[in-house]
């Protein structure tokens, strides 16, 4: 049993590569995630039940079934229909199972809101929907972010498995030089290291955007 | 919809299904003993030990479950470390459980207040006494709430044990999936399996918190 990481050295371009295509991937996810999930959050609050239970139950099954199946659904769900990349596939499918996630929080927060905030509002001179855009949703955002950047720490994580679905990610990038230089053990722990390394960063952006926020709740 | 195709396939998930319990509860079981392990050594005095379980903990929740499969299963053999697929599946996931589990531990006993163990200490119980019989009673309500949620998690990580080509409820779908192109009927089946599950789990979770709150004042 001996090391050599000389394949690791040749490949990196690749596998930065990867880790680029992975970062693409993770912001849109995270745009789309809870932008979507406020929008959900919000329409499940304040409609009436024709349209947020449809919405409550997508949110359930999003959260009670594993990701990996609901990649496979959508990669060959769509399949049948159109040709898309897989990329957008993976965007999409990654995009709904934490929508349904950040979801569920923005509906906690936005009911932990006191009343108060709403009939003070209303009492001004407001409307309905001018209230929950301009007074409610803003404080519930705020209250929103330790769990919102839990969420999102777990999603880089998860973008790994997007290569399942053949989406050109970090592990993707690897499987070409893995099988030609044999080396699965050297290459999956450089890989391991740079998520390790993107989650220490996350976190400690994390922990800033925190504290820089702390005061407003 | 195509519902004959449906009740064709429920046997072959249902087996599945079967895989995915059997791989997830053992998980479980032996990350509860790799959980308590990690907590047992956080409490030593000797610094360095300490230090390799909060890096272990740390890594392990800082690194996805998926690359870690993979270094294993693939990255093994080049250390003499061999393991066929399932096997593999319980080991990674009671290992990466552990480390979650072991916070969830730590944090429930840490918060029993402080005064308890005082109290008890002052009364003449024992260090392993007053964990046992005054911490861990209190602790227990939130430890089986968190770590439930831990094992729901578990579940259906569970399924990116697929990968590794065992036989489970995902891996099955998707072959169902690409050999019949009826992607909304499997799915359908599928997500009801996991469904079941973890409602049954969630009801097991439950039931043990009832036992466990059923002498305190609430």
């Amino acid at each position: 049993m001996e090391f050599d990481f000389t394949p690791v050295v040749t490949y990196f371009p690749t596998l930065l590569k990867g880790v680029g295509v992975g970062s693409l991937v993770a912001i849109a996810v995270a745009l789309m995630s809870v932008v979507g999930g406020l929008v959900v959050a919000v329409i499940s609050i304040y409609t009436k039940k024709v349209v947020s239970w449809p919405l409550r139950f997508f949110i359930w099954l999003f959260m009670t079934t594993p990701l990996l199946l609901q990649l496979y659904f959508l990669y060959f769900g769509l399949g049948e229909w159109i040709l898309i990349p897989a990329i957008v596939v993976g965007i999409l499918g990654l995009g709904f199972h934490y929508m349904a996630y950040n979801a569920d929080i923005f509906i906690a927060t936005i009911k932990s809101v006191s009343d108060g905030q709403y009939e003070a509002s209303r009492s001004l001179g407001f409307g309905h929907w001018n209230t929950i855009l301009y007074i409610i949703v803003p404080q519930a955002f705020i209250r929103s972010i330790p769990q919102l950047g839990n969420n999102m720490i777990l999603m880089v994580k998860d973008t790994s498995v997007l290569s399942a679905i053949g989406v050109a990610e970090l592990v993707y990038a690897s499987q070409y030089a893995i099988s030609v230089s044999f080396r699965p053990f050297e290459f999956f722990i450089v890989i391991a290291l740079m998520y390790y390394v993107i989650n220490i960063l996350m976190e400690l952006g994390q922990a800033w955007l925190e504290r820089q926020t702390a005061y407003r709740r | 919809m195509d519902f004959d195709l449906m009740v064709e396939v429920t046997p072959l998930l249902i087996r599945a299904a079967w895989v995915t319990i059997d791989i997830s509860s053992r998980a479980i079981f032996f990350g509860f003993f790799v959980a308590c392990g990690l907590v047992f050594l956080q409490t030593f005095r000797f610094a360095p030990i300490r230090w390799f379980a909060r890096g272990y903990i740390s890594v392990i929740r800082g690194t996805p479950y998926f690359v870690q499969l993979l270094l294993v299963f693939y990255g093994g053999p080049s250390l003499g470390l061999r393991l066929d697929p399932i096997t593999c599946g319980v080991v990674v996931g009671a290992f990466n459980i552990g480390a979650y589990m072991s916070e969830a531990i730590r944090g429930s006993i840490e918060s029993v207040d402080k005064g308890q163990s005082e109290a008890a200490r002052s009364l003449g119980f024992g260090k392993v006494q007053t964990m046992v019989s005054i911490v861990l009673p209190q602790a227990a309500s939130l430890m089986i709430r968190s770590v439930g949620v831990l094992a729901i998690v578990l579940i259906k990580n569970s399924s990116l044990v697929s990968i590794i080509s065992v036989v489970e409820l995902t891996y099955q779908a998707q072959r169902l999936i690409g050999s019949t192109y009826k992607p909304l009927e499997i799915f359908t089946i599928s997500a009801l399996m996991y469904i079941i599950i973890i409602y049954a789990v969630m009801g097991i979770i439950e039931l043990a918190y009832r036992r466990a709150t059923r002498y305190t004042t609430q």
